[in-house]
């Protein structure tokens, strides 16, 4: 069975390469440099991030993006033939919420794929549900799911919920 | 001197060097603008692009075992843009074109990206 390209996207901070370094199977190449900006990390992803994960009968291949905009040119070379998407966002930072749809509507006007939005930071003390959430981004309830990128059990959820959307 | 007011002279001692380069930027390893000489507003975008190329050109370097990364040459049919690191702190991209003398343009560059460490 072909591999399926899996886009894992959102704002900077929001756990996009702790996901892939929590999923992979296989060594995951990562492109951090030190951070020189008070983003609450020291290092950011500048290129991409890679691990593949097998689900079922699929085998995924996990394309992490930058999260900041100015490596906006990425979004769209790592979109390339991307069969699903999954956007990630902070329940404790509504603030980033716009700054994420606008990313998933950069990527979903060149890749036209299902996508499925994963809500983390859950356990901070101040936070927005994940209906608050669906409600905010326009996405129908069923496609926000809550995650832990740190845990491998529970981050892969939004993935499996993803898979259901392509390969029902 | 403040210390932007040091790296835009040492960039304009570079363009002096090799009058032939387009543009000449000096980024953060996280893809920030710093200093830039040359035409146009492209500082953001090149910053940033610098800083992607640096960051997948390393790890390339690390996964086939080509030892530290020592620069990046992309080659268009008109012009090269060549990145260097700066210690490990920036990244010194240049855009000249091609038909340049490529062998001048590395000696100055890396003697310039070592200026450039003294002062970033």
């Amino acid at each position: 069975m072909e591999p399926l390209k899996i886009i894992v996207t959102g704002p900077v901070g929001v756990g996009k390469s702790t996901l892939i370094r929590t999923l992979s199977e296989t060594e995951v190449v990562d492109t951090d440099a030190k951070s020189t900006q008070e983003i609450g990390k020291p290092t950011t992803t500048v290129a991409l991030d890679h691990g593949t994960l097998r689900l079922g009968e699929h085998l995924l291949h996990l394309f992490g993006t930058p999260g900041q905009e100015r490596f906006d040119f990425m979004w769209d070379v790592l979109s390339e033939g991307a069969l699903g998407i999954l956007l990630m966002v902070r329940a404790d930072r509504p603030d980033t919420l716009s700054a994420a749809r606008r990313i998933l509507d950069f990527i979903t006007s060149r890749a036209p794929a299902p996508h499925v939005v994963g809500v983390s930071h859950l356990d901070q003390p101040e936070v927005w549900q994940p209906e608050e959430i669906a409600l905010f981004l326009n996405e129908p309830p069923e496609r926000v799911v809550a995650f832990d990128p740190r845990d491998p059990r529970d981050a892969v959820r939004p993935l499996a919920r993803l898979l259901e959307l392509i390969a029902p | 001197m403040s210390k932007k007011d040091q790296i835009d002279q040492i960039l304009n001692e570079l363009r002096t060097a090799l009058p032939e380069l387009k543009e000449i930027i000096v980024a953060t390893p996280d893809g920030l603008p710093v200093a830039h000489v040359g035409g146009g507003d492209v500082a953001t975008r090149l910053a940033a692009m610098a800083a992607t190329a640096q960051g997948l050109g390393r790890r390339i370097a690390v996964t086939t075992q080509l030892g530290n990364l020592e620069e990046i040459v992309i080659r268009g049919d008109q012009a090269y843009f060549i990145v260097y690191a700066i210690g490990d702190r920036g990244i010194l991209g240049l855009t000249t074109p091609a038909g340049s003398n490529l062998g001048l343009v590395r000696l100055e560059a890396q003697e310039y990206a070592k200026k450039l460490a003294e002062i970033i």
